[in-house]
């Protein structure tokens, strides 16, 4: 029922999505805090973080899912994706760059369903990842 | 410390192996098009789909689609006092991570799964049924960190079909 915007033939392990580069404000997270309902203070009160022995407000880790969700589902099109998990492996600060890494493990056939596996992550631009993980997307059949 | 004494955080380990398959209650949702749209924006999504009605019909989809991510958000928006059932137990995972935050450990979102059944659509009506599916233990560096496991099922209230599971591991670090 998705887009369909990938062609499983011409799939290779490798294939790399376009990159999403982001600059992390603190209007960002805030934004986030909002919309997700995550009112965690870290994320919002720089003075609480501060207390807390961080060094400013940090990023959701839900927030670097999205980002980086955003990229995986631009590449296998929206209705596609079967799976996506990661595991939240740094904070994110306001100022860094984030970018975004979605390559292409491999393709199977399991019947008469055909997908893709992808290997995910979200990074700074010092090449610290933030988040990893995997993803899945069924490839509708080619025409 | 004497030698007598259990080895500090026993007793919160033991509150956290009760958490193990216990059920954390049901709720039923309503995917609403103005969070959808604000979701998608604070993601850095541009996508129309999840704005524009006729974009998404172009596409072949039968409704506006949510962000990969926007399940962890469905209660946030959807959970309508009129649409609960009756009775319907609801039990936050909080109202057991907070005590043991007030004494002093550091509570962290680990790791996020989704597995996606069927695409979700602006209007639908899920229900959403919440269990702690694991509870464990894991020594790093001298240090124990205790794992809570929370999966929660979404099913299309009118087919009873599952839309998408969300997996979350919660890491309770003393």
């Amino acid at each position: 029922m998705g887009e369909g915007k990938l062609i499983f033939d011409q799939l290779a392990a490798g294939d790399r999505a376009p990159e999403r580069r982001h600059v992390l404000t603190r209007t960002d997270i805030v934004r986030y805090a909002g919309v997700s309902g995550d009112m965690n203070p870290m994320h919002h009160d720089e003075i609480q973080a501060v207390a807390a022995g961080q060094p400013s407000v940090f990023g959701h880790g839900m927030l670097s899912m999205g980002l980086l969700g955003a990229a995986v589902t631009d590449f296998v099109g929206v209705g596609n994706l079967t799976h996506y998990s990661v595991r939240f492996v740094r904070q994110t600060w306001p100022g860094e760059e984030l970018v975004t890494r979605v390559v292409v493990a491999g393709t199977r056939v399991e019947g008469r369903r055909r997908y893709v596996d992808l290997d995910v992550a979200l990074a700074n631009s010092a090449g610290e990842d933030k988040v990893v993980g995997r993803a899945t997307a069924e490839v509708p059949a080619a025409g | 410390m004497t030698a007598q004494r259990p080895p500090e955080g026993a007793a919160d380990k033991l509150e956290l192996e009760s958490l193990r398959g216990r059920s954390v209650g049901q709720s039923t949702i309503v995917i609403e098009r103005g969070p959808v749209e604000a979701f998608a924006a604070a993601v850095f999504d541009e996508n129309p789909l999840y704005r524009d009605p006729a974009a998404a019909s172009a596409a072949g989809l039968p409704g506006i689609p949510v962000p990969a991510t926007f399940p962890l958000a469905f209660e946030t928006w959807g959970r309508r006092d009129e649409l609960q059932p009756e009775g319907a137990e609801r039990f936050a995972l909080n109202e057991f991570l907070d005590p043991l935050v007030a004494r002093g450990a550091l509570v962290l979102h680990g790791e996020q799964g989704f597995d996606y059944h069927a695409p979700v659509f602006v209007g639908q009506v899920l229900d959403g049924r919440s269990t702690i599916v694991d509870v464990y233990s894991r020594e790093s560096k001298g240090r124990r960190m205790d794992f809570v496991v929370l999966e929660t099922a979404w099913r299309d209230r009118t087919t009873a079909e599952p839309v998408v599971t969300t997996r979350m591991t919660v890491i309770v670090r003393f």
